[in-house]
């Protein structure tokens, strides 16, 4: 079970521009990982975040509600989420659980930049 | 081919239970897509089987094969006070968004990534039994 362990990196790209990058189990550890991860690039200006989920295979929904609670947050500051490198059962996991209703998702992260970075409002 | 674990309330625990999905699926020739929903429907239904179950939980998967489409069998069985299937509402986001509480989508989960779902609960023994074919309908 211990490739399951989430490994998490997080860097602010431009000014108002965070990437996270986590591989491994989204349950409740893996998710609270991310939020902290999350609140930190907040705290330090991002308004619009990046998680990669390259290397994330198995999530569970208590992992997935924490997700939840960062799109919220962000939305309440009139921030952005998005995901890129989603596995199809993840996606659509997001989806019955809502995520893809207020986040966007790309297929990779060079999809991913292009689009947020070259969005005048990052 | 028949799974049998017993397994004992212990963090991590439902990763056990979706790696021998893992294995069987792949010995069965599931694409990995199939084979990575049903992972996550059974870590549901453990997590399920663990929060409300009070002790340890038997899950079970089997090969069958209905009307030539062979299909992956997965049940889990829990010893706690049961529930009615009947009044579990299916979660939606439209109902969690906003809310402080986020939690309750095992079941509704379980029911979107597998493809037939069966509910036995009484007193003392629920039993949820999962069916994932093989292959996609022709």
């Amino acid at each position: 079970m211990n490739d399951e362990q989430m490994r998490l990196s997080k860097d602010v790209i431009t000014d108002g521009f965070g990437v996270i990058a986590a591989a491994g189990y989204i349950n409740n550890e893996g998710g609270q990982a991310i939020a902290d991860a999350a609140n930190e690039l907040i705290d330090r200006g991002c308004g619009t975040l990046l998680i990669d989920l390259e290397g994330t295979r198995i999530i569970n929904s208590i992992g997935v509600s924490i997700l939840l609670e960062i799109m919220e947050k962000l939305l309440e500051d009139e921030g952005r989420l998005a995901f890129c490198n989603l596995t199809p059962t993840i996606s659509k996991t997001f989806e019955i659980m809502g995520l893809v209703q207020y986040a966007t998702i790309y297929p990779d992260r060079e999809a991913a930049h292009t689009a947020l970075m070259g969005d005048a409002s990052v | 081919m028949e799974v049998v674990l017993h397994l004992p309330v212990v963090p991590n625990v439902e990763l056990v239970a979706a790696k021998a999905v893992e294995t069987v699926g792949s010995a069965l020739g599931m694409d990995r897509t199939r084979i990575e929903a049903a992972s996550v429907a059974i870590v549901e239904a453990c997590l399920n089987a663990m929060e409300h179950g009070g002790g340890q939980m038997v899950v079970r998967m089997s090969v069958e094969a209905l009307g030539q489409r062979p299909s992956l069998v997965i049940e889990v069985e829990d010893h706690g006070q049961g529930f009615d299937p009947e009044l579990a509402p299916r979660n939606s986001a439209s109902r969690v968004h906003g809310c402080t509480s986020k939690r309750g989508w095992g079941l509704t989960l379980i029911r979107e990534l597998m493809d037939e779902v069966q509910i036995r609960s009484n007193p003392g023994r629920t039993l949820v039994r999962m069916r994932k074919y093989v292959e996609n309908a022709p």
